[in-house]
This record gives C-alpha cells, sequence and structure tokens, in this order.
C-alpha cells in the first residue's frame, strides 16, 4: 500500500480513538429513529441482519432481542471492540463483529433478510456503490433501512453544511439530500418505501468533543457560523454557542421478491 | 439471554463467537472475498480467511475477521 492515507485509514483513526464517546452519545443513543430501525424487523423471524457501518453498535443492540443474527460491521476495530466488549458485558450472545468496507460487503448474495445503517453512509467513499452492495446482500423481499443527516439541498445551506461536516472531521464525505437519497436507492435496485425527516440539535461543545476536532478548526467553524446569511444561521437555527439544527432522514427500502 | 425454542424448523439458533476462539462455521457460511465474492477457506491455526480467486489471506484478529484487502497479506510469491 502507498504512503498516502487512504480514506479508510483516515475514517479508522477518527473514530479508533472516540470509540466510548459514541457509545455514550446521547445523539447516537437514543432517538425514535432508533426505535423505528429496529421496528423493520419482525420479531418472529429470527432474522439475520446487517448493521452497516455500525459504530458503537447502538443499532446492533437495539435490533439484537428483534433479531436471530445481527452481524455489526464497520471500519473501525476499535468500534467492533467496544461492540463485542459491551455485547459481553450485556449478556448478548447473537451479536457478532466483521470489519470491512461499505462499498465492498464481504458477505454473500442474499445472506441477510434486513439491512440496517445509521449515521454511517456520509463517510462511504462510494455512496451509491454502498447501495448496490446492500442490494446485492438482501434477500428477495428483504429490508432495508437507512438513518442519516441529511443535507437541505439548497446550495447556499448544502454547503454551508458540508464546509463544518468537513472542518470537524477529515473523514466526513458527504450529506447528501433527501432526493438525493431517494434516487439513489432507485438506482441501486431497491423499491423506495416511507421517508421520513425530523431535527436533531446538536450541543456544539459535544458535538466537536466526540470528534476530538482540533481548536483551530472548532474556532474556524464557529467563525464561519458567525459570517453566514441570515438564511443560513435561521435554517440551521444557530445559536450563540454554535449550536445548531440538523435535518436527519430515515428511508426504508425494499428488495423486489421475486 | 434465554434459550430460543427451535421447533419452527431448520432456522439457525443464535451463535455465540468468543472473542479468540474459533468463528463459527454457520456464520462463515456467507462470509465471501470482497474483491472476488468468492468462497473462503478458513485456517484456524494462523487464524485466516483465505480467498484462493484474490490470493489474499484475511486476518481474524481477536476473533473479528479483517475484511479489507489493504490488511491482507499476498498469497503470491
Amino acid at each position: 500500500m502507498s504512503e498516502s492515507r487512504t480514506h479508510e485509514a483516515l475514517v479508522g483513526h477518527q473514530f479508533g480513538s472516540q470509540a466510548a464517546a459514541y457509545l455514550n452519545s446521547m445523539v447516537h443513543a437514543q432517538g425514535a429513529d432508533l426505535e423505528a430501525l429496529a421496528a423493520l424487523v419482525d420479531p418472529r423471524s429470527e432474522a439475520h441482519v446487517l448493521d452497516l457501518g455500525c459504530g458503537a453498535g447502538h443499532v446492533s443492540f437495539k435490533v439484537a432481542p428483534r433479531a436471530g443474527q445481527v452481524v455489526a460491521y464497520d471500519l473501525s476495530p476499535q468500534m467492533l471492540e467496544v461492540v463485542a466488549r459491551t455485547a459481553a458485558e450485556r449478556g448478548i450472545e447473537n451479536i457478532v463483529t466483521r470489519q470491512g468496507a461499505a462499498e465492498r460487503l464481504p458477505f454473500r448474495d442474499e445472506s441477510f433478510d434486513c439491512v440496517l445503517s445509521r449515521y454511517s453512509a456520509h463517510h462511504w467513499r462510494d455512496f451509491e456503490a454502498g447501495l448496490r452492495e446492500v442490494a446485492r446482500v438482501l434477500r428477495p423481499g428483504g429490508i432495508a433501512g437507512f438513518v442519516d443527516a441529511v443535507s437541505p439541498g439548497l446550495p447556499p445551506l448544502d454547503t454551508h453544511l458540508q464546509a463544518i461536516e468537513l472542518l470537524r472531521d477529515p473523514s466526513h464525505v458527504r450529506n447528501y439530500s433527501r432526493a438525493e437519497w431517494e434516487a439513489a436507492i432507485v438506482r441501486a435496485g431497491l423499491r423506495p418505501g416511507t421517508v421520513a425527516v425530523h431535527r436533531v440539535r446538536l450541543e456544539f461543545g459535544s458535538w466537536v468533543e466526540r470528534m476530538r476536532t482540533p481548536k483551530v478548526l472548532a474556532e474556524a467553524i464557529r467563525t464561519l457560523q458567525t459570517s453566514m446569511s441570515e438564511t443560513v444561521v435561521r435554517y440551521f437555527d444557530i445559536g450563540s454557542d454554535g449550536s445548531f439544527d440538523l435535518d436527519v432522514g430515515s428511508f426504508q427500502a425494499a428488495k423486489a421478491a421475486v | 439471554m434465554s434459550k430460543q425454542d427451535d421447533t419452527a424448523g431448520p432456522v439457525a439458533a443464535p451463535v455465540t463467537e468468543a472473542r479468540g476462539t474459533r468463528i463459527d462455521p454457520r456464520l462463515l457460511e456467507i462470509l465471501v472475498c470482497p474483491l472476488t465474492k468468492s468462497t473462503l477457506e478458513y485456517d484456524s491455526a494462523k487464524q485466516e480467511l483465505i480467498s484462493r480467486a484474490a490470493k489474499l489471506a484475511y486476518p481474524i484478529r481477536d476473533g473479528i475477521p479483517i475484511m479489507l484487502p489493504e490488511e491482507a497479506r499476498s498469497l503470491e510469491e
């Protein structure tokens, strides 16, 4: 491998050291969207579930009691360590961990009844390839559920959001708009289902702390926020401390039953 | 966790993989090479998953299969 930093290395570095912070993050551990994702799994079906980009494992832990088997999959070995350790501590026996990239899933075609992915797709190097892999590993009639931060779409708002996300986290790739998500799901060969968008208030201090954003970059975010137009400030409801509202989209999809 | 009743048919019971121990064969069945999507051979002594098609050996560290080509060992001379 070359000496240059791969995207995988960047993501691994960003999250490796911060695994515990994610396990304890309220934004990540709670939410109606998390409940809704888990509800996609029928508890009577002994479903085989993939938690794609599991991070600290919030989806895996939520869905495990309803599933036959959960595969917690992530790029970061440290995150997977946290998942395995937490599962052992809580006596959860049906979660296993696998490490790899979203764009190249190491699973057989049609090996999952359900693929769930929360706050992960914005890190994928190739969003559409990841969605195609989801379609490939789902069995016919299988269900996918995605949750991620979405861009408002309007260019001035979109540019602001991507800019502060990148300043906070160099492994940020892109928050897609609702329209981009819906089109990509169809292009991946999945049938689009219910879409819901809700807003989450991000408290600036913990938002940058979770990522250990260097002070100079956190200050750059603050400077950027205070130089934005009224439209941007209002849309994101940027507070005097830098806290702001983020749109979070929930997208359901299904693979056609043959 | 309570034991599940498996009277409904050929549904696999939940599988435990203690860390550092061998990987359950039922879960290996769904694993393929991320590059070639071909089957893998499990080398339990070396704790590796071999992809003959890609000529790569994927390591298993602390019970976690590392399915990244850039982390794999090349099997070519």
